[in-house]
């Protein structure tokens, strides 16, 4: 960035600026998320939600915080002190350095990487080493599982994740967020690859450890898993990551599947108009990853493992693999809607084929005896 | 009008001699006594089940029998207890289902007091299993050669006193708090 | 416990405790399970913590104060225990109960079925791993029947309302129109549910094929109610050996065909619609009438020796009591056969070489309620 944000023209200062700015806002974003996320689910389950904390509801999120801040900070005697004081942050950490290279409008992100997805993509699975540290450290048996679980799922769908973004970086022609905004201002990344669209939703909530992916954390297997052993402010910090994650992915969702600020309305745009148009999309996706939490059940860890190396995986390399064939040869691109809509097929035949539904009969299987009573 | 009318037996008349066991034609004894003709069986008119007492030597050989044998097909453990008639020992209990048949039957053993030991039903159905350990931690039955003779419901170390016992006094707890709360031993007695 | 996996790489199986203090095990139910990573390889239930020696308790209460006894160990469907309890006081005292109250007596505990069965709906949905929906999606529907219960009986879950001999009082006026209100959206909250879970792909790569128990082992071992039929075991007390009027009503046993956690929650959803069938069926009989018998004892008092086993078809299976009397005002002995005792035993042979989660839905699928088991 040459132009420094207040004028500001040294690097590092500039820098340090913005991801205040960024934390700041996240903090915020962080608490709204989880007022409407309570509200969202209410309203799917003909609840009020949270009606009693300021109007509607709104300071909720404010005096949990605060609740979290008034507990204890207990450690089990036999947790390992570092592991499990640190992991918190473990988690935290890879979260928020993933802002550094979102887009919230033209010029308005810390700093653009070249390999901005790359970064994104290489910063978003460290926060698995938080996970196992908090699983290990805590010296809880349902946390280790967890930790374990969340080992096992991230790795698995880090990969259909890569993929995903590869696959749109082709298309887009570069791994520089900006440009691959730029690049949709006609027409979005969704409409060229709408399988990776499916791949990277399902791949970013198993990242983001969201229902039907929230295996880690099953609240009625491992009862919150890694996080079972925190309280008060070290379990916020687990929680600030999880809906600071959500909100980035969304942003990643926006910029590289929606178009970011350029689609629909064109790359000239106002800033205000292009933060909004960044905000519907991110909320679009959030939206999203709510509703699917109000309606599915959680997978098993054996399914979601196949789910990932025996469907998605393989769908995403063909993807890739379709995307280079058609980039090389120069062919209209409107083919990889139509594989990519034929992936989609695939994908749901293939889901579709694993379980299917068997009648309840009236007929008994083991003979038995009086028929004649009616 | 309360009761099964299909089943095996009547409700009506109240009996208790053995020697009306010739007017139980109309229930399942004459079938129950071809099948046990080897087992020394007292059958009885219980209110809808018809209830047969055989000697605790040979339950377990009965059950097999009535398990196993094709007209009967006893296959369903119902329930298994105990009763406990203090001076007269202690009654094992066992309600037998036959799905296949659609027949129910009572079989009673008698456990004097002071050797209230009996073989175990779990080689007969595993449904006894579980049954038979309520039924030792409460009355004090010892069943020989059980595969898991833990306490089901009471503490694990509480195999000294049997609370389903007449004996067992109705308020335990409160007699044995009755020093610290002031209770005098002797009032507080069995509620009876 | 050291089990040699790969040669020179020794793995130690896990022992996890689940419970008595844990989100899904329904109440105070505890299991040591041993893990092999995440597949369970031995399982120890461990039950009794919530003992409170319901059968000595009703030894030392007379007849009447019995039934508040037996609302308590079965809280999910206190009708049904009560009803067991009082047919065995009434057969032994010999009272005939009158044809209206009879009538009430299967609408309400089909009703209860109803009621239980959503509460299994609800706590199954989430034992899956769906957040709250199917829970609060249940507890409307419950919700709406337990509000019935408590306009006719006073009280929302320990109702005491059946006695020996008949019901306590006169159901309200609007007692009709009201479980008809209470069917219709007992029909819409099925049908909400049908929507939500049943064909839902992961919810059926979830159930499908989980915890399988044939027919044979079902029955070996004790298991009665919508867990037997998920087996393939069409045993159904109200058909087999019905009581009272069962035998003039129409309705089927929807039965299981593979025994595995899919069939008993589908079983369960098919037993709701028949007794919605039921209850309409025994509201279009239902007279005009007294509730009690003309002429009833003050002091209940039961003939001596005699002993009965009656057995009724409560929404987890057969709920038995074993009611002997020796004379007086009291039993000389009552054991309550409890259906999720035994259909609990089953749960190891069920879980084991299954995945952790699994046996959480397992457990689920067989529907515990604790005061029950433990009484």
């Amino acid at each position: 960035m040459s132009n420094g944000i207040y004028g500001i023209e040294i690097a590092w200062l500039d820098a340090v600026i913005r991801l205040h700015i960024i934390v700041g806002l996240m903090t915020v974003v962080v608490m709204g998320l989880i007022y409407v996320e309570r509200k969202i689910l209410a309203r799917f389950q003909q609840r009020l939600g949270p009606t009693r904390t300021g109007p509607a509801g709104l300071l909720q999120s404010v005096a949990d915080g605060l609740k979290l801040v008034g507990k204890e900070d207990l450690r089990p005697r036999n947790a390992d002190p570092w592991t499990f004081e640190l992991a918190p942050y473990m988690v935290f950490i890879p979260v928020f350095l993933g802002f550094v290279i979102v887009p919230f409008a033209f010029g308005m992100q810390v700093r653009i990487l070249e390999l901005g997805l790359i970064y994104f993509v290489a910063t978003s699975s460290l926060g698995i080493i938080g996970w196992v540290m908090a699983g290990w450290g805590s010296d809880n048996r349902y946390a280790m599982i967890g930790g374990m679980r969340a080992a096992a799922q991230g790795i698995s769908y880090e990969l259909p994740l890569v993929l995903s973004l590869i696959s749109v970086a082709m298309v887009s022609e570069s791994y520089n967020l900006n440009d691959i905004v730029l690049s949709q201002s006609t027409y979005p990344n969704l409409l060229w690859q709408p399988l990776v669209l499916v791949i990277f939703i399902i791949a970013g909530l198993a990242e983001l450890n969201r229902t039907p992916f929230d295996i880690p954390v099953g609240e009625s297997e491992v009862v919150g898993g890694p996080f079972v052993e925190y309280s008060g402010i070290r379990w916020s910090f687990f929680f600030l990551a999880e809906y600071a994650a959500l909100f980035i992915m969304g942003l990643i969702f926006a910029a590289v599947f929606m178009g970011g600020w350029a689609w629909p309305l064109g790359e000239e745009l106002g800033r205000g108009w292009q933060i909004l148009l960044v905000t519907i999309k991110t909320s679009l996706f959030i939206f999203l990853v709510f509703w699917i939490r109000a309606s599915v059940p959680r997978l098993r860890i054996d399914q979601l493992m196949s789910f990932s190396w025996k469907i998605l995986l393989p769908l995403a390399f063909l993807q890739v693999l379709i995307n280079g064939a058609v980039l090389v040869y120069e062919a209209p691109l409107w083919i990889l809607t139509i594989t990519g809509m034929l992936g989609i097929v695939v994908l749901v035949r293939l889901i579709e084929r694993a379980v299917r539904p068997q009648p309840v009969t009236n007929e008994s299987t083991v003979s038995i005896g009086n028929e004649s009573v009616s | 009008m309360t009761s099964d009318e299909n089943v095996n037996s009547t409700n009506e008349e109240e009996t208790s001699e053995v020697e009306v066991v010739d007017s139980l034609e109309d229930t399942i004894w004459p079938l129950i006594n071809r099948v046990l003709s080897s087992v020394d069986v007292t059958p009885e008119r219980g209110s809808i089940d018809l209830i047969t007492r055989i000697p605790r030597t040979d339950i377990i050989r009965a059950l097999q029998i009535l398990k196993n044998n094709e007209e009967v097909q006893f296959n369903y453990l119902r329930c298994l207890t105990a009763v406990d008639n203090e001076s007269e020992g202690v009654d094992v209990v066992y309600h037998l289902y036959s799905i296949p048949k659609n027949i129910n039957l009572t079989v009673k053993t008698n456990l004097p007091v002071e050797d209230k030991a009996i073989g175990t039903a779990t080689e007969v159905w595993e449904a006894a299993n579980w049954l038979e350990r309520e039924t030792a931690e409460m009355f004090g039955i010892k069943f020989n050669n059980h595969p898991d003779p833990r306490t089901l419901l009471m503490p694990e170390d509480m195999t000294d006193t049997f609370p389903l016992l007449k004996s067992h006094p109705f308020a335990e707890i409160e007699i044995l708090q009755g020093e610290l709360l002031g209770y005098d031993r002797e009032t507080q007695g069995d509620d009876e | 416990m050291v089990v040699e996996s790969t040669p020179g790489f020794e793995t130690q199986d896990l022992l996890i405790n689940v419970g008595p203090q844990h989100p899904s095990t329904h109440g105070v139910f505890r299991m040591v399970l041993e893990v092999d990573g995440e597949i369970v390889k031995d399982l120890v239930p461990h039950i009794g913590y919530l003992h409170r020696g319901a059968e000595k308790l009703c030894e030392n209460n007379d007849f009447r104060q019995g039934v508040g006894y037996m609302d308590r160990t079965e809280y999910l469907a206190s009708h049904n225990a009560e009803l067991s309890y009082v047919m065995a006081v009434e057969a032994l005292a010999e009272l005939e109960v009158p044809e209206r109250a009879q009538w009430i007596r299967m609408i309400l505990c089909e009703l209860n079925r109803l009621s239980s069965h959503f509460m299994f709906l609800g706590a199954f949905g989430v034992d899956v791993g769906v957040f709250g929906t199917p829970f609060i999606y249940a507890w409307r529907e419950r919700e709406a029947i337990i509000d019935l219960f408590e306009e006719i009986s006073g009280d929302r879950m320990m109702y005491a309302y059946f006695r020996a001999g008949g019901l306590a009082w006169e159901v309200p006026g609007n007692f009709e129109e009201r479980v008809r209100e209470v069917l219709v959206s007992t029909r819409q909250g099925m049908k909400d549910f049908d929507n939500l879970l049943t064909r839902n792909e992961i919810f059926l790569a979830r159930t499908k094929n989980v915890g399988i128990i044939s027919a044979e082992d079902a029955v070996e071992l004790g298991m009665s109610g919508p867990t037997l039929r998920a087996s393939g075991v069409s045993l159904d007390i109200r058909k087999a050996e019905p009581y009272m009027y069962y035998d003039q009503i129409d309705f089927d046993v929807p039965v299981g065909t593979n025994g595995d956690v899919f069939d008993r929650y589908l079983v369960r959803l098919k037993e709701m619609e028949q007794s919605v069938h039921i209850i309409e069926q025994c509201l279009a009989r239902l007279d005009d009438g007294p509730i009690m018998p003309e002429r009833m004892p003050r002091m209940l008092r039961l003939p001596e020796d005699q002993e009965i086993y009656v057995r009724t078809e409560a929404p987890r299976g057969e709920y038995g009591i074993y009611l002997v009397s020796k004379g007086g005002n009291k039993p000389w002995r009552l054991k309550v056969r409890s259906a999720c005792l035994s259909n609990l035993q089953a749960l190891k042979k069920m879980s084991v070489g299954q995945y952790v989660a699994d046996a959480i839905i397992i457990l689920g699928s067989i529907d515990i309620v604790l005061s029950e088991v433990d009484r």
